[in-house]
């Protein structure tokens, strides 16, 4: 399953396609099961340069409670720092805070290594 | 300190309207990404993980309290109310907006700072001992000449798209203080028999995935001849780096794969075909920039003050500080004080703005208008009156600035990892946070005596893990973050390249691990022996049968 997630040009937010608009909250993510739709949403995101920097895909599966980001690269974005709990996303609170803090698990982050191969 | 005249004022004012104009198209979408990221990297703004950060040259670490006060300012109008020095004497805001960043650099172009030199291939921002113009052990002040370098390298046309970015320090002091031997070109001034002054010349340090400690390329290059040897080193790099393997491109590989004595020889070879008079710099210029370090400032005082030797003696916390924390000055009756951004359980090298306001007024008031960033991620404070010491202590605890543990194990150098940097691969901070909790205690540290800690979140080593007495890399093991650790790395006169502990370990194995490494020394150690001296002696054997031994 896979999400689509980007920064945002003019403050740098990290943030989440919903399906219809970019969203800073990863628990508004619209979720592909579909690779070819989801590569095709990556595709429309890349074209939109006036609102988008590095639009790219991540890896999310299920768990208790709800869907999550499998890698901690990709949490922390949607959480904020870990030395600063009241800076970014997680400042704000609520379950799927909650959910994002306490998941455990990590993969290697797929926008790392292509962030590597643009370099 | 060194005053932007007219002419560097108008390069910046320059610099911050284009910088406005490149921004504007960006964010119109008249120009895309792929086109607007090298410009804003000219500037020093990055995107990281949660929004864009500023990196700010401050050239060899040196501000005043005006610009101390800018920077406070910048921290809590366009971030979070903070900034963090980095081991590069810099400064960098983490949560910082694109749409913001014009003004940003123009409230810096205020007061002469700027992001220039901070990103991209190019000559960066210089470094040097944070001790300049205050110890007795320099035989001139290595500033003058950073600057001079400074002056040269801004937009140098022919060094502006090097193979890879170039770094460059300067000290004139025999204890290293600047991590001279890690950088791509480390120069350390020598006074001659015959009074004349020189520098020793050291060529492709570095460290990263492949570290390098420079090897000397020429004992004694007159100082005269600075900038033209300068070019010289240059154009060789410019000529043979590897602009094919960004993994090679360093000057270190270069050196390193034709051999110093090669890489000298070729040096040589260009300088001799150098027009020297066109390139060094005029006396006259060189006369203005020294003038402009000249201090004048100190009072006539007694070498020993009896407003200090009593508050020592009545105030343990005091006199602990004094002897963690102080260091002594050229100038009798004054000290350098050394801030300590290390408070237990914080970020080292974090500063709030209310922190920098504090340093900014101490400065201003007690320290000839004077602050330093040092390499090791600390404040410092380079010309107190020996009497006005209490009155500082006291002002620096109360705003969490006094920790006494300067060099000590809490001293611990680390980059911001994986809770902000793009390229990191593991968190740096929470494993400095947790180690120098364990250490929280100021006997306990005191009794372990200097160990320098140093941690990066990734490969690329901006928390000079190599060089860490005990170092620890981040390292993404099977997607899980781990450490490993490296024993016996020396940044300083006895510049070293650490030696690795054993199999990377978990995250909540680090700082127990620190632990056993602790005991295993305090264990092993003889009189007067640090821990690098134990190190040194003993090897890796003792420590790595403790920290690896089967669990019970």
């Amino acid at each position: 399953m896979k999400a689509l997630t980007a920064n945002r040009l003019a403050d740098g937010e990290v943030v989440f396609w919903t399906g219809d608009v970019w969203s800073e909250r990863f628990v508004d993510s619209r979720l592909f099961d579909d690779n070819a739709e989801a590569e095709a949403a990556e595709a429309h995101a890349k074209s939109n340069i006036v609102e988008l920097v590095d639009p790219y895909l991540i890896d999310v599966a299920a768990v208790d409670g709800g869907v999550v980001p499998v890698s901690y690269r990709e949490r922390l974005r949607a959480l904020g720092p870990t030395n600063k709990p009241d800076h970014g996303k997680q400042a704000v609170g609520g379950a799927d805070t909650a959910l994002l803090a306490t998941a455990h698990g990590a993969a290697r982050s797929k926008g790392r290594v292509d962030l590597i191969r643009r370099k | 300190m060194y005053r932007y005249d007219e002419i560097d004022r108008e390069v910046l004012a320059d610099r911050v309207a284009e910088f406005r104009e490149q921004c504007d198209r960006r964010l119109s979408g008249a120009m895309t990404e792929d086109q607007f990221k090298p410009l804003r990297l000219m500037n020093g703004l990055y995107l990281q993980l949660h929004a864009y950060m500023l990196r700010v040259a401050i050239p060899y670490g040196a501000l005043n309290s005006a610009q101390l006060r800018v920077l406070a300012n910048i921290a809590r109008t366009y971030d979070r109310g903070y900034g963090h020095f980095t081991t590069r004497t810099n400064i960098q805001f983490h949560w910082i907006k694109l749409r913001d960043a014009p003004d940003i650099l123009r409230d810096l172009a205020e007061v002469g700072l700027h992001a220039i030199q901070t990103s991209g291939n190019c000559i960066r921002n210089l470094t040097a001992d944070p001790h300049a113009g205050a110890t007795a052990d320099e035989v001139d002040d290595p500033r003058i000449w950073a600057e001079a370098i400074r002056q040269w390298s801004t937009f140098h046309p022919e060094f502006s798209y090097l193979p890879r970015k170039f770094k460059i320090a300067v000290t004139a002091a025999a204890k290293d203080r600047a991590a001279i031997r890690i950088y791509d070109v480390g120069l350390r001034l020598h006074r001659d028999a015959d009074d004349a002054l020189s520098f020793e010349v050291r060529v492709g340090g570095g460290l990263g995935r492949l570290p390098h400690l420079s090897p000397v390329i020429r004992e004694r290059l007159p100082v005269r001849h600075l900038l033209s040897y300068m070019q010289a080193i240059l154009r060789v790099y410019n000529r043979h780096g590897r602009r094919d393997n960004i993994h090679k491109a360093r000057i270190k590989i270069l050196v390193a794969s034709l051999g110093a004595a090669e890489f000298a020889r070729q040096v040589e070879a260009e300088w001799e075909l150098t027009d020297k008079a066109a390139i060094d710099l005029p006396p006259t210029e060189l006369a203005r920039i020294r003038a402009t370090f000249a201090r004048t400032g100190f009072e006539t005082l007694p070498a020993i003050s009896t407003v200090f030797e009593a508050a020592k003696a009545d105030d343990r916390a005091f006199a602990r500080f004094a002897r963690n924390n102080v260091m002594p000055h050229k100038q009798p009756g004054y000290a350098l004080v050394n801030v300590s951004l290390k408070a237990i359980g914080e970020t080292p090298g974090d500063a709030s703005a209310e922190q920098m306001e504090v340093v900014a007024d101490l400065a201003e008031r007690f320290s000839l208008d004077e602050a330093r960033v040092t390499y090791e991620q600390n404040l410092l404070l380079p010309h107190v009156r020996l009497d006005d010491l209490p009155e500082v202590h006291r002002v620096l605890a109360a705003a969490g600035l006094a920790t006494p543990n300067i060099t000590l194990i809490s001293d611990i150098i680390a980059c911001p990892g994986l809770d902000y940097c793009a390229l990191a691969n593991a968190r740096a901070i929470p494993i400095a946070q947790d180690i120098a909790r364990r250490f929280a205690d100021p006997a306990l540290a005191e009794r372990v005596g200097e160990l320098k800690i140093k941690i990066s979140g990734c490969i690329n080593a901006c928390g000079h893990h190599h060089v860490g007495h005990i170092g620890i890399l981040g390292v993404d093991k099977k997607g899980e973050e781990f450490y490993q650790l490296t024993l016996g790395g020396s940044a300083e006169a006895d510049a070293a390249l650490g030696h690795v502990l054993g199999p990377a370990l978990a995250a909540d194995r680090v700082a127990p691990a620190i632990d056993q490494i602790v005991e295993v020394y305090l264990r092993e150690r003889r009189d007067g022996e640090r821990f690098i001296d134990t190190f040194n002696r003993a090897g890796l054997a003792p420590f790595k049968e403790v920290v690896y031994a089967p669990a019970h």
